[in-house]
């Protein structure tokens, strides 16, 4: 057949990506055969350049990773000319070669979609969704492509977030073995223009991952400043000033002196008590005499 | 909310399903879930919980998908002679491989290891238990022959192979004990401790043995002997010769 829908995807990257986002781009570039690489970008230049190296190399929907921090990994998803975009934080990445994912597929073959319907309800998930399969889905008879359909990426929305599997399809019973990367993407925000534009949607449950280390240490901190303050108190309390209690004459009335004893001189030396070296074994003849006594007594 | 419905209305493309192959479906049922209550509310930190609903997903994909794919014709089966490249390589699945096996042959080991420390455990109460056995035989063999030797009892049971018969039967003609034979507190004790708790019994100041003068030697007695064998009486004469410690102490102070 002829290969007509057009579509193609430039994945790159800006500086300072760590190892794992680099072979996670990899990975991707390998499953899409409709995709595209270029070099990567440096991050004083403005997002909106992007829209221009998109032109240059023909593609129409785009990929980009941005790392911030080196810790923090941002992907947008872009149809680039004027369409909408949006910007995820992504976590959890694991790639293909890791070595629990024993699946393997064909590459360049054809994805099969599938979503979680969830992504209907909400028009911003629909959108999402709209832009997920344009850009994922292998057009047909893209001459890079296999014409077979051997693996399915599956996209769920789980916990605010976007899971992403990808399982290749072993028998035609549906059984399943997972193949590729798998990560989370966590939507920030959706623009109606390409890499800018008007804010079409704003995630209310995102929270920035500055946000979530500065809370982290906030508590941290809140936690020992409580327990010196408790301390502080106790201190406080310890010191007080203590309460004088005024002579109560009163008191005085009631008391009475104690009788004087006769004092005694002891001539005769005292009876020494017997030497007990077994306390348990006196207890345990005593217990067997008072049982006999009973005995006798019944 | 209608900005996004407006853009997605413009950004929607009009393709045909098989150029997407898009299926939005949620999970299997799950034939071995709990409650369905709970099945609705995946929960995201139980990861396997989390892990196979999405496997479901994917079942349920596939599924429905298959079927619409085979019915447009294309083929979603790979022949057997169709190689082409795979997404990894096959150094990767090699090294995959590798590992599951490493894993499986170190879970087997381990449960050799347990098999054989059970099996040893086991052999060894077998083996004890066999000693033991054949050490009561042994005792009870011996108690039978030392009975016979007594001369309590004329069966011959025990001696299924051995031909000790005549002596058993002159011992039996010897004696024809009363039933009672010793008492019943010696019985027992005979039975636990065995006959041969009594020893010979040569030695005892009895009548006969007192009254018995047959080893009296004169010469030895008065010490008159020739040196006959010095290594016989040698030690007796030798003996005799020392003087006493007072004739010694004696001596000593009259030399000095």
């Amino acid at each position: 057949g002829k290969w007509k829908n057009k579509e193609r995807v430039l994945i790159f990257s800006s500086r300072g990506i760590n190892f794992r986002t680099r072979h996670l781009m990899q990975d991707l570039r390998t499953l899409m055969p409709h995709s595209k690489a270029d070099t990567k970008m440096d991050r004083k230049d403005q997002l909106f350049v992007i829209n221009e190296v998109c032109e240059m190399k023909n593609c129409n929907k785009c990929i980009f990773f941005e790392a911030k921090k080196k810790q923090d990994l941002y992907m947008w998803l872009s149809n680039t000319p004027q369409g909408p975009s949006a910007k995820f934080l992504v976590q959890n990445i694991h790639t293909l070669a890791e070595l629990k994912m024993t699946g393997n597929c064909l590459r360049g073959s054809r994805p099969l979609l599938s979503f979680d319907p969830i992504f209907d309800r909400e028009p911003h998930y629909a959108l999402l969704k709209e832009l997920f399969i344009q850009i994922f889905s292998t057009p047909q008879y893209h001459p890079k492509s296999q014409p077979f359909v051997d693996h399915v990426f599956t996209f769920t929305i789980t916990d605010e977030r976007i899971w992403f599997r990808n399982y290749q399809i072993i028998e035609e019973d549906a059984s399943l073995v997972e193949i590729g990367p798998r990560f989370v993407l966590n939507l920030i925000k959706i623009f109606q223009g390409s890499f800018g534009g008007p804010t079409l949607y704003e995630n209310p449950h995102y929270r920035s991952p500055n946000m979530h280390r500065r809370l982290i240490k906030l508590s941290v901190a809140a936690k020992f400043r409580e327990k010196q303050q408790v301390k502080e108190v106790q201190k406080i309390k310890k010191k007080g000033t203590k309460v004088l209690v005024e002579e109560d004459p009163t008191e005085v009335v009631f008391e009475t002196p104690a009788e004087e004893k006769p004092v005694e001189i002891q001539l005769v030396k005292p009876e020494s008590k017997p030497i007990v070296k077994d306390k348990k074994k006196l207890r345990k003849i005593q217990r067997k005499k008072q049982k006999k006594l009973f005995r006798t007594e019944r | 909310q209608d900005g996004l419905k407006q853009c997605l209305a413009e950004f929607r493309q009009q393709l045909t399903w098989v150029e997407r192959l898009d299926v939005t479906l949620g999970p299997v049922a799950d034939p071995v879930s709990q409650n369905a209550s709970t099945s609705d509310a995946v929960d995201p930190e139980n990861d396997f919980q989390r892990e196979m609903s999405f496997y479901r997903q994917a079942q349920a994909a596939v599924l429905e998908a298959l079927p619409r794919l085979r019915k447009l014709q294309v083929p979603t089966r790979r022949p057997d002679d169709y190689f082409a490249e795979m997404a990894k390589s096959d150094q990767q699945m090699q090294k995959i491989r590798q590992k599951l096996k490493s894993k499986q042959e170190a879970m087997e080991r381990s449960e050799k290891a347990k098999q054989l420390r059970a099996m040893r455990k086991y052999g060894k109460k077998v083996q004890v238990e066999i000693l033991q056995r054949r050490q009561k035989e042994k005792k009870n063999m011996l108690n039978a022959v030392k009975k016979y030797q007594k001369g309590l009892s004329d069966k011959l049971d025990f001696l299924d192979e051995e031909q000790t018969s005549s002596q058993g039967n002159k011992k039996g003609n010897a004696s024809q004990r009363t039933k009672k034979g010793p008492n019943a507190k010696r019985r027992y004790k005979n039975q636990k401790f065995g006959f041969g708790g009594k020893k010979k019994g040569s030695k005892w100041n009895t009548k006969e043995s007192f009254n018995d003068v047959s080893s009296f030697q004169s010469k030895v007695a008065h010490n008159k002997g020739p040196g006959k064998g010095k290594g016989g009486k040698g030690g007796k004469k030798a003996l005799n010769k020392r003087p006493g410690k007072r004739a010694r102490q004696k001596m000593k102070n009259r030399a000095r």
